[in-house]
């Protein structure tokens, strides 16, 4: 029997490790020429800002008297302690986070999968669909969702309201779904979330453009070529939707709930940031003023954030199929 | 067997074959009668209606806000008029064209708008070459810094970025030219405040186009992260053959970049431009930031005279208007007037929007965020 030889030390001992190349390394000092712009700004700009930022929610400003004191962790304490609505918000928004995320992804995929179907007028219904996205900001929505109720009877909804949450919200339509999915058996959250979850349908198709646009991208990128052997192969739709789409999409599920998220908690619609800004807005609070225990507040919502991302992300990197390219 | 042909010889080159074909009834009944078709026919109807029904959720908005807004002031004050109007008029248009002087604003919003947007679509496109074709070293805390970017909510930053344009200084640099602080500028640097805050040298930049534009083009503007990661996706699905052929033709990197690979990426950049262009048109975070000083009226943001109930109480052809609402339908009638400034807010993004939008599923799609 032949000595094995052990090839896998022996290269490294012969060759000595060679320098990089000239190109490369000329190459990779371009490199830093093109992301100059925002290095120059990262450094000159953010990192100071996020310094700032820091550091004032330790210290308390007052505006008016110029004069800054170290206080360490009050403005802290206060946000957490002694207001009283900041850690009920907190709970409240990841309670509306929580139910918000998983009904726009299942929403998104459903009608991004409708829309990848060959049909009359798809453009059409694409550029629909992908509106609210280009129109909507905080003032447009405060537009649409006001409701105008100073006299005049007959005008007392807003522009949105009036014809989807008058028939959404209705009694009639919430019995109608009660009964039918209380006949079908399910348990008595499940109804629950999935009434509140038609109710607020607006409000999610408004929000899901950027989410059905990945999805549609996603959808178009995979190959005929499957669907049509699933079909000689005699799948219902309902199998290969489950067997073939859903996996070859999961990498995009994480994709959009990452996105979901971050535009969720960033928006200024979120019931955090309002109250954030209207404690920017308050001018005394406890020992400081209102300016210092938001930027403390912001901080720690933050935290929560990167927390939560963090565990979505480490939770559904473990279930995503990713087709390996051979 | 039914169907067998019958071949008939006409003359000598020409042949007639006869043959029994299936009835109509019957080819209509397999057709049309099966299940198959059934089921396509009643998923066409399905899908259909149920597309209709969510974009009539995404368009009813606006149909409201364009019908109340050609409502005659006599409608409003009328009971019996509830979505159609019975009389048209133009009035609160005339108004807001005139008295609202809506076209300057749109000028100035779109010139700022449109400066911002290209400079954020060229800063992101240079910054995501950079950060998906080069490995320098730094290029992984780049890129971690340029999610952070998008992962701080602004909100928290708030404070500090007024701070900072306010005493606009960079590194401490201009203050120690003007030596305009009683500290010296080593505390100056990475922005640390000096022990009397506020009495530090530098400018300040607010009220004018600077921060906004400094932002943009150093790709920190509102979701730069975003565009900056998108545009990365694309440009590694780009071939790296055709940059290398280029080397070889003796093109430096950055004419490579200008001439063989931003010709490429034309949707992926029509798309970043549309996106930036739109949100900074609605900006409503950095603008009133920035802007504080300025009375709302001047700032460069066309939503904002929508909030200016000051011009709107003071012009003239509303408050005739309002008279002949009479004092029953001046709410309406003042909701209507913000409806009118909405849509004429939001009227050239749409238009934009259409132009462009071919080019959002094609450039997403050739992002190589998917696939």
């Amino acid at each position: 029997m032949t000595e094995q030889v052990n090839m896998t030390q022996a290269p490294a001992q012969r060759v000595k490790k060679r320098k990089i190349a000239s190109l490369d390394r000329r190459k990779a000092r371009s490199g830093w020429f093109f992301v100059l712009p925002f290095v120059i700004g990262f450094i000159v700009l953010y990192i100071p800002i996020l310094f700032e930022s820091i550091k004032s929610s330790f210290y308390i400003y007052k505006l008016g008297e110029n004069t800054k004191e170290f206080v360490g962790w009050t403005n802290y304490s206060i946000a957490l302690f002694e207001e009283a609505d900041f850690v009920q918000t907190l709970l409240t928004g990841l309670g509306e986070m929580a139910f918000n995320i998983p009904v726009i992804l299942i929403f998104s995929l459903f009608v991004a999968v409708i829309l990848n179907q060959k049909m009359i007028g798809r453009a059409v219904f694409r550029a629909i669909f992908f509106l609210p996205v280009v129109v909507s900001t905080g003032m447009m929505e405060s537009l649409m969702n006001s409701s105008y109720a100073a006299g005049g009877e007959h005008l007392d909804t807003g522009a949105a309201e009036s014809a989807t949450e008058a028939v959404a919200s209705s009694m009639a339509v919430e019995q109608l779904l009660t009964s039918v999915f209380e006949g079908l058996g399910f348990g008595v959250g499940l109804v629950e979330y999935i009434v509140s979850a038609v109710e607020s349908i607006s409000s999610i198709i408004n929000r899901s453009g950027v989410q059905i646009l990945i999805f549609l991208a996603s959808l178009q990128s995979i190959s005929p070529a499957i669907y049509e052997s699933c079909q000689i192969d005699g799948a219902t739709s309902w199998e290969t939707f489950w067997k073939i789409t859903f996996p070859m999409v999961s990498p995009m599920i994480l994709v959009n709930g990452i996105y979901t998220i971050i535009d969720n908690f960033t928006t200024d619609s979120n019931s955090v940031m309002q109250e954030i800004n209207r404690v920017y807005g308050s001018s005394a609070m406890g020992e400081s003023t209102g300016q210092n225990v938001s930027s403390a507040m912001g901080w720690m919502y933050f935290a929560v954030v990167i927390l939560v991302v963090g565990l979505l992300a480490a939770i559904m990197s473990a279930y995503v199929f990713y087709q390996r390219r051979d | 067997m039914d169907n067998q042909p019958v071949v008939k010889r006409e003359s000598k080159k020409k042949i007639r074959v006869e043959f029994e074909r299936t009835s109509l009834k019957e080819r209509l009944k397999t057709k049309y009668l099966s299940a198959f078709f059934l089921k396509n026919t009643l998923w066409f109807i399905f899908r259909l209606l149920l597309l209709i029904g969510i974009a009539f959720v995404v368009i009813q908005p606006f149909i409201t806000m364009i019908i109340r807004s050609v409502m005659a002031p006599q409608d409003f004050a009328d009971d019996s008029v509830m979505q159609v109007p019975r009389n048209l008029s133009m009035v609160i248009y005339k108004g807001v064209i005139q008295d609202l002087s809506y076209f300057e604003f749109f000028a100035e919003t779109f010139m700022f708008s449109l400066v911002c947007a290209l400079l954020q679509t060229f800063a992101c496109c240079l910054i995501g070459y950079g950060l998906a074709k080069f490995k320098f070293r730094g290029s992984k805390i780049v890129f971690l810094a340029v999610i952070l970017t998008l992962v701080i909510p602004h909100g928290t930053l708030q404070t500090a970025l007024f701070v900072h344009f306010r005493y606009f200084d960079v590194l401490g640099i201009f203050s120690f030219l003007s030596g305009n602080t009683g500290i010296g500028w080593i505390d100056n640097i990475m922005g640390i405040l000096p022990k009397e805050p506020f009495t530090g040298g530098g400018f300040s930049l607010l009220g004018t186009w600077w921060p906004l534009i400094l932002m943009s083009a150093t790709g920190l503007a509102f979701k730069n992260g975003l565009y900056i990661f998108m545009l990365r996706q694309f440009f590694r699905g780009v071939p790296d053959e055709l940059e290398e052929s280029a080397y070889l033709d003796g093109a430096g990197t950055f004419r490579t970049f200008v001439q063989v690979i931003l010709p490429l990426s034309i949707p992926m950049m029509i798309t970043v431009f549309l996106f930036a262009f739109c949100w900074q048109w609605t900006d409503d975070f950095y603008v009133p930031l920035f802007f504080d000083t300025l009375k709302t009226a001047e700032r460069p943001a066309l939503m904002y005279y929508i909030t200016d109930t000051t011009k709107i109480n003071s012009s003239l052809i509303f408050t005739a208007a309002k008279e002949i609402a009479t004092a029953k339908g001046e709410g309406g009638f003042s909701v209507a007037i913000k409806y009118c400034c909405g849509l004429m807010a939001c009227t050239p993004l749409v238009i934009l929007y259409l132009f462009c939008q071919r080019y959002l599923v094609q450039g997403i799609e050739r992002s190589g965020i998917v696939g």
